[in-house]
């Protein structure tokens, strides 16, 4: 016989080997999951769910009674009540039969997913959906699922026909054809191809967990003329269809501009803040000061480089309103209208440049009316003008983050969202937040003369570029 | 027969010292399976709720589950959500909401808009550009959007006065959709 403290270290030792082993087999997989979403565990052959996800999907209220190890779920009309080592449920007066005992793993009940295809099915609970390509459970939005589009490609037109639980949260958010945005209500649980065939009007399709719902980002070929979205509830279908020619009922992209280089005769550049409005202030330095130093900068070097003339909205310490700097830029019959400024974020370690500029949600014209008494007026209000020009705004944007990246060591980005700077401005434009002087490497950068100097150069490629192609 | 019956009340006493001893020497068992839970007894639980706050890097935002008592009309869980963003992140993140915000007021209408009305803290404790002023305002709506799906929209006030902007770069004069945040 061997001694009892052998057999409780190996014991241990198989318990210790077990939890480890378990710990991998139940590790979530690595790929990035839709916000309201959960992943399940496989072990033993069985997929389970965390009793604390499945509660938080459900947006159950949870009561746990520990001397008897039972724990209640609340979720609208409903309720739950789950025993630990148990396989039976009782979902308000019914009993289920789970296949698997629920089972309590690292201090969590773990729920076999079987339980899901029992839930009730009513407006005071939500309906919950298992991806197992995924390998996630996710909260069936109340618009839905999309399901995988069909691509059908024609001579004149290419549709993309998604099937759709329910067709009425559909909006176009972007309709600029280099980033045409599809904003679903619904949860995208299809699959998209890697690639389309020659003569399709749409290039690339990408999908993305947006706040509620998924965003589609489609980029839209250059023939492409209209677009249309039509939603078939009764058939559970939405279709994306994109015509080389605009028909009647047809909508429009977002104005861009004529083809070929651009013509700058006029360039706006703003330095942000000033007078009492002192900006971002780090490290002793304050951003109006160092924003109408960079306008100075910047305008030097338009006025050495290209044939436009430069406009300040300021050309020293002052305080000016959003509507004066617009005014300025508007009589000058800006080409384009750069509003200069320094970030700020008082923790964390951000750094960089940022670019805010319009969201494409303008239509070049109203869609064309299918018959001519059912004409439309689309009214812009003044305040945003600028979003006319969004599409040129984001080419400027883009090209001068490129020549900010090429210069500089620090990260960019790009946002689409009307900055203030731009309300009433009639012209492409963007609010460039040069560098962020709350990071110490920023603001040594941009504080040392050869570093401001080195960002206005790469300002100015970046406007350069914008004008020598499309 | 007598031997036998004794023997099989011995092996008995002893099955039963044996299940005795065992269980002594398990000790109680584990009563913590589900953090966050509440005896049922009480009349009040404890439901999941995600709260936005700001990556480090500054580029997006992140999430994070947190616990939080049930409550039951939308003031009192508007209020909830924006006294757990002032809390601020638990690990990973950094807070993006003005430090001492909280709910004055919060309205809901029929066609999904909400109005929220915050007190002063919000617009006077603000530090920061661009950046800071978008996470603050994207913490606060995708806070509210991913919590109360009624919400699709919302207008923030601060003082019950309308607000044009918190630091001069994004306007606030016009509801945000909570769609059209990535």
């Amino acid at each position: 016989l061997k001694p009892p403290y052998g057999r409780g270290a190996l014991a241990a030792a198989a318990g210790v080997l077990a939890v480890f082993l378990s710990s991998l087999a139940e590790r979530p997989p690595a790929r990035a999951a839709p916000p309201e979403s959960a992943p399940v565990r496989e072990s033993d052959g069985r997929t389970w769910v965390g009793a604390n996800d499945l509660a938080r999907l459900l947006s159950a209220t949870k009561f746990w009674r520990h001397d008897v190890r039972k724990l209640v779920l609340r979720a609208g009309d409903h309720r739950l009540l789950l025993t630990a080592d148990n396989p039976f449920v009782l979902i308000d007066d019914r009993t289920v039969l789970l296949p698997d005992p629920v089972r309590s793993v690292r201090g969590e009940l773990q729920i076999p997913v079987a339980l899901l295809e029992s839930l009730p099915r009513d407006s005071t609970i939500a309906r919950l959906h298992v991806d197992l390509r995924r390998g996630i459970v996710l909260q069936v939005p109340p618009d839905g699922l999309i399901g995988t589009p069909r691509i059908a490609i024609e001579s004149d037109a290419t549709r993309l026909v998604f099937e759709a639980d329910q067709s009425g949260g559909t909006a176009v958010t972007s309709r600029s054809r280099a980033h045409f945005l599809v904003h679903w209500s619904g949860a995208f649980v299809g699959t998209l191809p890697d690639s389309l065939p020659a003569g399709s009007l749409v290039r690339a399709i990408r999908v993305s967990p947006a706040a509620s719902g998924s965003t589609l980002e489609l980029e839209v070929a250059p023939e492409a003329a209209g677009f249309r979205v039509t939603r078939e509830p009764e058939r559970r279908r939405v279709t994306l269809a994109f015509a080389r020619e605009k028909r009647a009922g047809d909508e429009s992209f977002a104005p861009e501009g004529p083809a070929g280089p651009r013509q700058l005769k006029t360039v706006a550049i703003d330095a942000g803040h000033g007078g009492s409005d002192l900006g971002v202030v780090a490290g002793g330095v304050a951003e109006k000061d160092l924003a109408l130093t960079l306008a100075r900068l910047v305008s030097a070097e338009i006025t050495r480089r290209l044939a436009a003339r430069v406009v300040l909205t300021r050309e020293d310490d002052r305080a000016m309103t959003m509507e004066e700097r617009a005014e300025r830029a508007n009589r000058a019959r800006a080409d384009v209208v750069l509003s200069l400024h320094f970030d700020g974020v008082p923790a964390g370690a951000a750094r960089g440049a940022t670019a805010f500029c319009p969201p494409a949600t303008y239509a070049a014209d109203p869609a064309t009316p299918a018959t001519p008494s059912a004409g439309a007026i689309e009214v812009l209000p003044w305040r945003d003008a600028a979003m006319r020009h969004a599409v040129e705004s984001r080419a400027l944007a883009e090209r001068i983050l490129a020549a900010i990246d090429l210069r500089m060591p620090e990260p960019t980005r790009l946002r689409e969202m009307l900055p203030c700077p731009l309300l009433g401005v009639d012209a492409p434009g963007l609010l460039l937040e040069c560098a962020t002087l709350t990071s110490e490497a920023d603001r040594a950068r941009v504080t040392s003369g050869a570093g401001l100097s080195e960002l206005a150069t790469a300002i100015v490629d970046g406007i350069e570029a914008f004008q020598a192609s499309r | 027969m007598k031997l036998l019956t004794r023997l099989w009340i011995g092996a008995l006493v002893i099955a039963l010292i044996a299940w005795a001893t065992w269980r002594w020497a398990a000790g109680p068992r584990t009563t913590e399976p589900t953090q966050g839970a509440r005896i049922d007894s009480t009349s009040a639980g404890f439901k999941a709720a995600r709260l936005f706050f700001a990556a480090p890097s500054g580029d997006s935002l992140v999430s994070e589950t947190r616990e939080m008592m049930e409550v039951q009309s939308l003031h009192d869980r508007v209020a909830a959500l924006v006294r757990e963003l002032d809390r601020g992140p638990t690990a990973g993140a950094v807070a993006a909401l003005p430090p001492g915000t909280s709910v004055l007021h919060a309205f809901l209408d029929d066609r999904g808009t909400m109005t929220l009305d915050l007190t002063r803290a919000f617009q006077q404790g603000f530090r920061g550009g661009s950046t800071a002023e978008y996470l603050a305002v994207g913490s606060l709506v995708r806070t509210l959007g991913v919590n109360l799906p009624e919400v699709k929209r919302v207008l923030i006030t601060c003082g019950g006065a309308p607000l044009s902007s918190l630091g001069g770069h994004l306007p606030l004069d016009r509801p945000i959709e909570v769609a059209m945040l990535p």
